[in-house]
């Protein structure tokens, strides 16, 4: 069968210039036109190629601090890349303590809009509204606004959104930390069941069994470099070596 | 061809979709939030009508017939434009949650909440047609030429779209743009014919007619929907340039710092 990209990153790179003086003002910038804020340059992502094929598990790994969060940023459309492009085909939603919704709204309207920006149209999402609110055992606070949820409330129904809209394009950065033992138990079922068929799926987890378990191939990062991509049990005996270092 | 392309499009993706859920949830937070509700949109300017006849027309005895749709039609034009441009210089940060886990369009986020604020103008639009049709006594009712107006409040919008999206791109690296704004908001609000007799208007600040391009859009909307004629065509053409200017440098800011928000704000 032949492969079809769905993620092409040619070339990115991406620094973060730290100041350390407050300059975000329209007088501190006049004030300071001389005078230009001091600047830490930090390296976050180093100049990497590769290619992610439609359908694929790829799991993420690497120490805390090593750029994880920030290349599925950048994969993710959310960061722009300093240097080289990524070509994206397909809606992308990156999830990590949540998926992104409003406080000021209610979970109902949560669920439609982040349904719609995941390029459901409102027939669709009246198709599987139920079945959102019910994964996320939510249904007495539906017309709840989301502030007065408790966190594990908004994580489950963030999941639950996630989970059955979806997108093209998958980013799931520690999503097995989400909600309490039994949600967590439900979210590894659908995790073991047909979802992810089909979905291109960038996993972030420090979890070898869970990398070990769905991930056809594994990046390894070190310091902001793509150190490995390839054969996931080669790339989880790096990471286990780099933690003994 | 052009239109089939368009249409394919429109029924395979939900963007227009999401703009329309976007811009209903916009308005409803907006209006149905206080106790007033609605009314509170529809008070607003009949308010400021009140205040401004009171001193212009009693007071400072201007002397223009039908002073108070003279005074409506600017006073809804002007509104839709500051809540478009200040209620949306930190729209970057309070929609955050749109942008900042997928890779949505922010472009769409903008045209959504200009959409409620035109709503609200729509429904504003419709009480100065009762009052100028069923109250005003020096009304010359309106006709085929009032239609002129779409094109005017297109105009408008572009306009607002512009400016809205130069001011949230630069609140990104000067957060006190809000407070800059206020200050040309009014110094603007006092360079645009909305409470003063053209012709005074004219006289004293020639230059302004063609250089303030909401003075411009008030002039033409008064043409049409009070005076019974076409719109001013050169003045119109010029406002349309300014619009399509402002939009055009606003998708730029929006390109050149609007794609680092979700890491500076």
């Amino acid at each position: 069968m032949e492969k079809v990209p769905a993620i092409e990153a040619k070339n990115i790179s991406k620094t973060f210039h730290i100041s350390e003086d407050s300059h975000n003002t329209v007088k501190h910038r006049l004030f300071n036109l001389f005078n230009p804020p001091r600047a830490k340059k930090v390296e976050a992502i180093k100049k990497m190629d590769f290619v992610v094929y439609k359908g694929e598990c790829i799991g993420l790994l690497g120490r805390n601090g090593c750029g994880k969060s920030t290349l599925v940023r950048l994969l993710a459309g959310v960061y722009p890349t300093d240097t080289g492009h990524i070509n994206i085909y397909g809606s992308t939603l990156l999830m990590n303590l949540g998926v992104g919704m409003s406080h000021q709204l209610t979970a109902r309207e949560n669920i439609y809009v982040s349904a719609s920006v995941l390029g459901l149209k409102i027939k669709e999402i009246d198709n599987i509204f139920d079945k959102i609110v019910d994964f996320a055992e939510l249904r007495e606070f539906i017309d709840t606004k989301i502030k007065y949820f408790s966190s594990g409330m908004v994580a489950r129904l963030g999941f639950s959104i996630a989970v059955n809209a979806g997108a093209d394009i998958m980013f799931l950065d520690e999503i097995f930390a989400v909600g309490d033992m039994k949600f967590q138990e439900k979210a590894v079922k659908v995790f073991e069941s047909s979802w992810i068929e089909g979905k291109t799926v960038i996993l972030v987890s420090h979890s070898m069994d869970v990398i070990k378990k769905y991930c056809s191939r594994t990046a390894f990062m070190k310091n902001g470099s793509l150190v490995f991509f390839g054969e996931t049990n080669e790339a989880i005996d790096m990471y286990v070596k780099d933690n003994h270092e | 061809m052009i239109f089939s392309v368009l249409g394919d499009w429109f029924s395979r993706s939900n963007k227009f979709e999401r703009i329309w859920l976007l811009a209903k949830i916009e308005f409803k937070l907006r209006y149905y939030e206080n106790k007033l509700g609605l009314f509170w949109a529809l008070l607003k300017p009949l308010m400021d009508i009140v205040i401004y006849y009171t001193v212009f027309n009693i007071i400072l005895n201007q002397q223009i017939p039908g002073f108070a749709s003279f005074l409506f039609i600017g006073l809804i034009l002007w509104n839709f434009f500051v809540e478009s441009t200040t209620g949306t210089i930190q729209i970057l940060n309070t929609k955050k949650y749109l942008y900042e886990y997928s890779n949505m369009n922010k472009l769409e986020i903008y045209i959504a909440t200009l959409f409620s604020t035109t709503i609200g103008f729509f429904f504003n639009f419709m009480m100065f047609l009762l009052f100028y049709n069923f109250i005003e006594p020096a009304s010359k009712g309106t006709g085929a030429h009032s239609l002129w107006i779409i094109p005017i409040f297109f105009n408008m919008f572009i306009l607002s779209l512009g400016f809205s999206l130069i001011l949230s791109n630069i609140y990104i690296i000067a957060k006190d743009i809000n407070q800059v704004w206020q200050v040309l908001v009014q110094f603007l609000f006092f360079l645009s014919p909305i409470f003063y007799k053209l012709e005074l208007f004219t006289k004293a600040l020639p230059s302004m007619t063609y250089a303030n391009p909401i003075a411009g859009i008030i002039i033409n909307a008064r043409m049409v929907m009070i005076d019974g004629t076409t719109p001013h065509l050169k003045l119109l053409a010029y406002d349309m340039a300014y619009a399509f200017a402002f939009l055009l440098f606003g998708l730029y800011l929006l390109n050149k710092l609007g794609s680092k928000a979700a890491e500076k704000l």
